[in-house]
């Protein structure tokens, strides 16, 4: 509230994403992309409107069923990875398994199929200080990739990376699109939104236009 | 789940070393302390535990009231046992237990022992085991001694069949032939009754005069009654007064003379009544060191919950990430309680490595003989122990940073408000104790510099005393034919021979009604004229004793300043003695500290031959024998070569007793042992308190150094010097540690006057203390933040900017 007045971060905002989509959300900074991510990752609270996800009224949601709504279809990609130092790479992408009670033999099987699959089985033991940008986000993506989510939310997935690592990580992302999963990112850079499917401007909180 | 937190914990731990190694060394040490003093306290308050009838046994207590003044024993008459027991179906059964201290002979040897007359009933009122003998006979004949195997041993060797040994005894006059009947375990560690030699009652007719079986005015013996079952001890008590006025006859004054039950378990502990048999222990030791010991532990506590709030920036990072990846936060508080805990363990398994390592030395200052058993009540206390510090070390991070707001902690939104307050005023509380205990380290080490070195009145350098350990008549021949003998010696400087000497905290407590029929209580010491001027007693006015002055033998007495005012004589010398007495008084003497500096001067009268004295006193009372004294003041201080002179002369007059003896200035300074503990105690608590302190400061200042390293980096590419970073880093922290100098100031000055209240004689707290104690604690700090704040001072900026 400055002046008496609401100060809104996002106003009028009125999007429906499909299954499957590849979503980008572009906008200068303060446009409230990353809040609208968040809003959708059920991660940041809102104070008027409608939310749904899976025809299930989010907004009408106690904490608890949120949260278990959210463990259960969607996964997280940050810019700046956001991994944890002390577990190693394998134990990093075993974590979400571990706070959904998946069984031990059971998270090792999906944890090395992943592995193989980003083709990351040789640094399943280093720390992620051992590893290079490129290399964090991989395993970064294949952390909120492990759950087997419905909706994969990145927010400015390549920030922190250079062209040919940003490349080979949007290039992952398409590939995922294709095999079913629903991508919703925010990025800065006009070539990385080109990959998405539908491309969402939002200027001072209020979505400019669509295309 | 668990073994992923382990993992977690674990790799935490292993990469923040210094972080990790401050915690578990600081919690090891508040650990050992805990630990070691946790022996001491328990062993203090279970004392007499171990008896089965243990709820039912009372010590009678007997309180007279006499010219205004209270007189409380817990000795008590000797036919009291009996009466009571006839009077009174409700008691069961009675003991007596009588200590005085005799020369044994064995074969050639003669021994000085401590031992205890009692009723046969003793092995059946209390739970001592017999090893060999009969419990419900254990002296087939009144000369029947029980020796524990210790003293067996000590006596006849390892293997000998010792029942039915012989050995004599000095009982009262007589020397007795006694013949062993049984062998007793030694009494347990925490007992309030000690025994080595036990003898039965029967021979109490040698000891004393016909006078004491029947009087009830004289104390001798401590007596244990065993009630029957669900007797209330208060309704007996209650009984009393009317047997007392028909055992007391004419004599008998309403209220003037009762008797109370002690419950046996009480004894040790109680300071409101005086030692019976056996010296009892004030709790408030047992308090000090309790506090002492939370301290330590709560100073190393923090240092956990200072080092995680500090921490929590890097920390938050994680519980963002995990709550991101479905982590709720109860798994989240679990997480950061188990590796508390995990940390707490550590601690608390080495606190018990180095509490084995440091049992003997607290042995040996504390002054007991505890041991480390693995028993119910010690794995109780450790589990307790690491569960309270696990949850109070980890209450931080376990509560609030479980509840940090993912989105805020990733998106670096997250102000550490709030913390810093929190930090800031367990570093003061920290600090307040760490100077606290410096101040009284101080004040305690002064006072007890003070007590070392005041001027007694009397000279104690290079005295050594050796006791005859014989009745008055016996020892003051001996101690004669020993004079004559030492002074044929010249490494000998002057010998004096007197019923006490200084070793012995209280002389013998005489009263007398004064002419104005004012009843006054004085001490009293039969001394050879020569003990004067040999332990360099100073005269006010009037002449010393004068040993060839015929009439001074009976005649004559010296009294002190404070006898001369406690009966507000006035120019005493050549005037009678006050009351019933018939000496003249030739001199006074200066006040001199007869006894320890806990006590002012008391009122004294010195006789040569105490014979008439004793009959004309209205009340005698002593803690140590009326037994001839022999001091002896050497030329030189070489203590081996002057024993082995002493030791000569001794052989040479009574070739079959041990030679006994003691250095005056080591006796003394022993009447100050307690305060010595405490001293050590305090001292040592002071030193590891500020050291865990300090290692939690650097703790912090290593966090603080690493938060600002950009700040610093650019402030140094702006022009600062090492100084003025130095400065900005240690700012904070000195803050901190003088507004803990200006809390710890009263407290630490409020404890120690409480302390030297116990001191007739005391130094004055000054200012220049606190100042010290505050400037040592300060530097230190110092000192500690600048070891982190000098390096960050002095790294290139370039390298730290770089890393943004």
């Amino acid at each position: 509230m400055v002046g008496g007045k609401p100060n809104f971060i996002l106003k009028d905002v009125n999007a429906t994403v499909n299954e499957g989509e590849f979503l980008s959300i572009m906008g200068p900074s303060g446009s409230g992309k990353s809040t609208l991510l968040n809003v959708i990752g059920m991660l940041d609270e809102f104070n008027e409107g409608e939310y749904r996800f899976f025809h299930e009224e989010v907004h009408r949601m106690k904490e608890k069923q949120r949260s278990n709504l959210y463990k259960q279809y969607i996964g997280f990609v940050f810019q700046a990875y956001h991994l944890i130092d002390e577990l190693t790479v394998y134990e990093n992408i075993e974590t979400p398994l571990i706070y959904q009670d998946v069984k031990s033999s059971e998270r090792k099987a999906m944890v090395a199929d992943i592995l193989d699959r980003f083709n990351i089985v040789g640094k399943k033991d280093l720390f992620p200080t051992q590893l290079s940008g490129g290399q964090q986000q991989l395993v970064g993506i294949a952390r909120a990739l492990i759950a087997r989510p419905k909706l994969i939310l990145a927010d400015e997935p390549t920030g922190n990376l250079n062209s040919k690592q940003g490349e080979e990580i949007m290039n992952l992302f398409k590939q995922l699109n294709e095999e079913g999963v629903t991508i919703i990112q925010v990025t800065h850079s006009e070539k990385n939104a080109g990959y998405g499917k539908r491309i969402i401007h939002l200027l001072d909180g209020r979505i400019e236009k669509e295309e | 789940m668990l073994k992923n937190y382990l993992k977690v914990a674990v790799r935490y731990l292993l990469r923040y070393k210094t972080y990790t190694a401050i915690n578990i060394l600081g919690l090891a040490v508040g650990i050992t302390c805990c630990l070691l003093i946790m022996l001491f306290v328990r062993s203090e308050f279970s004392y007499d535990q171990f008896h089965n009838k243990v709820n039912r046994i009372y010590r009678v207590s007997q309180h007279e009231k006499y010219e205004g003044q209270d007189f409380v024993n817990t000795v008590t008459p000797l036919s009291m046992a009996s009466v009571i027991q006839q009077a009174y179906p409700e008691v069961e059964s009675s003991c007596r237990v009588f200590a005085f201290n005799r020369l044994v002979k064995v074969g050639n040897n003669s021994f000085n022992e401590d031992i205890r007359m009692v009723d046969s009933t003793f092995f059946r009122v209390f739970d001592f085991k017999l090893l060999q003998g009969d419990k419900e006979n254990p002296f087939p004949n009144a000369s029947s001694v029980i020796l524990t195997n210790e003293i067996a041993k000590k006596y006849f060797g390892n293997n000998a069949d010792v029942i039915g040994k012989q050995l004599l005894i000095e009982v009262g006059d007589e020397k007795i032939l006694f013949t062993v009947s049984g062998i007793a375990e030694p009494n347990p560690e925490e007992s309030s009754i000690r025994y080595k030699l036990l003898i039965p009652y029967a021979n109490a007719k040698y000891m004393f005069g016909p006078n004491a079986f029947t009087s009830w005015f004289n104390v001798q013996s401590e007596t244990y009654l065993v009630l029957k079952e669900k007797t209330n001890m208060a309704a007996l008590e209650a009984k009393f007064p009317a047997m007392i006025k028909t055992q007391l006859g004419e004599d008998y004054k309403e209220g003037a003379f009762n008797l109370r039950l002690q419950p046996l378990t009480a004894i040790h502990l109680d300071t409101s009544l005086p030692a019976g048999n056996e010296p009892i222990s004030n709790p408030k030791y047992s308090y000090i060191l309790s506090t002492i010991g939370i301290l330590l532990l709560l100073v190393a506590c923090i240092n956990f919950i200072t080092l995680s709030v500090g921490r929590s920036s890097s920390r938050a990072m994680e519980v963002g990430v995990r709550k991101v990846m479905g982590a709720e936060r109860r798994q989240l508080i679990r997480q950061f309680w188990g590796e508390a805990f995990l940390l707490t363990l550590f601690s608390v398994v080495i606190g018990i490595v180095l509490a084995f390592v440091f049992l003997k030395p607290f042995n040996n200052l504390t002054d007991r003989n505890l041991s480390i058993q693995f028993d119910f009540g010690l794995i109780f206390f450790c589990t307790g122990l690491m569960a309270t510090i696990a949850i109070i070390a980890g209450i931080y991070p376990a509560v609030i940073l479980s509840g940090f707001k993912p989105i805020e902690v990733l998106k670096g939104k997250l102000k550490m408000k709030g913390n810093n307050w929190l930090r800031q005023s367990l570093v003061v509380g920290q600090f307040v104790a760490s100077i606290a205990m410096i101040v009284c380290t101080i004040v305690i080490s002064q006072q007890m510099k003070f007590l070392q070195n005041k001027d007694l009145g009397y000279t104690k350098k290079q005295v050594i005393v050796v006791p005859t350990n014989k009745s008055r008549k016996e020892g003051l021949s001996l101690a004669q034919l020993y004079q004559t003998e030492l002074l044929k010696h010249p490494e000998v400087a002057d010998v004096a021979i007197s019923l006490y000497s200084f070793n012995e905290n209280a002389w013998i407590e005489m009263g007398i009604t004064d002419d104005k029929k004012v009843y006054h209580s004085f001490q009293f010491n039969a001394v050879m004229p020569e003990f004067i001027k040999t332990m360099g007693i100073k005269l006010k006015e009037g002449r010393s004793l004068d040993a060839t002055n015929q009439a001074d033998l009976t005649q004559s007495a010296l009294v002190n300043e404070a006898f001369v005012n406690e009966f507000g004589l006035k120019n005493p010398v050549g005037k009678k003695l006050p009351g019933k007495f018939d000496q003249q008084i030739v001199g006074v003497v200066k006040d001199f500290n007869y006894q320890s500096l806990h006590t002012k001067v008391r009122p004294l009268m010195m006789v040569v031959m105490p014979d008439s004295a004793f009959r004309r006193s209205e009340n005698i009372s002593y803690d140590f024998p009326p037994q001839p004294r022999i001091s002896v003041r050497m030329k030189t201080a070489n203590a081996v070569a002057n024993l082995a002179v002493l030791e000569k002369a001794w052989k040479t007059v009574v070739p079959n007793q041990d030679f006994d003896y003691k250095f005056l200035d080591e006796s003394i300074a022993a009447q100050y042992k307690s305060e010595q503990r405490t001293n050590a105690i305090v001292k040592i608590a002071s030193i590891l308190s500020i050291f865990i302190a300090c290692m939690g400061l650097f703790g912090l200042a290593t966090l603080a150094v690493v938060r600002r390293t950009k700040e610093i980096g650019v402030r140094k590419v702006l022009g600062a010097g090492v100084g003025s970073i130095v400065g900005l880093l240690s700012k904070g922290f000195v803050k901190m540690v003088a507004m803990a100098a200006i809390i710890a100031f009263p407290l630490a000055w409020w404890f120690m006057n409480d302390w030297l209240k116990d001191f007739a004689y005391k130094v004055n707290i000054s200012w220049w203390v606190f100042a010290l104690s505050g400037i040592a604690a300060l530097l230190v700090a110092l000192f500690t933040v600048s070891l982190q704040a000098i390096k960050a001072a002095l790294t290139n900026p370039v390298k730290s900017l770089r890393t943004e």
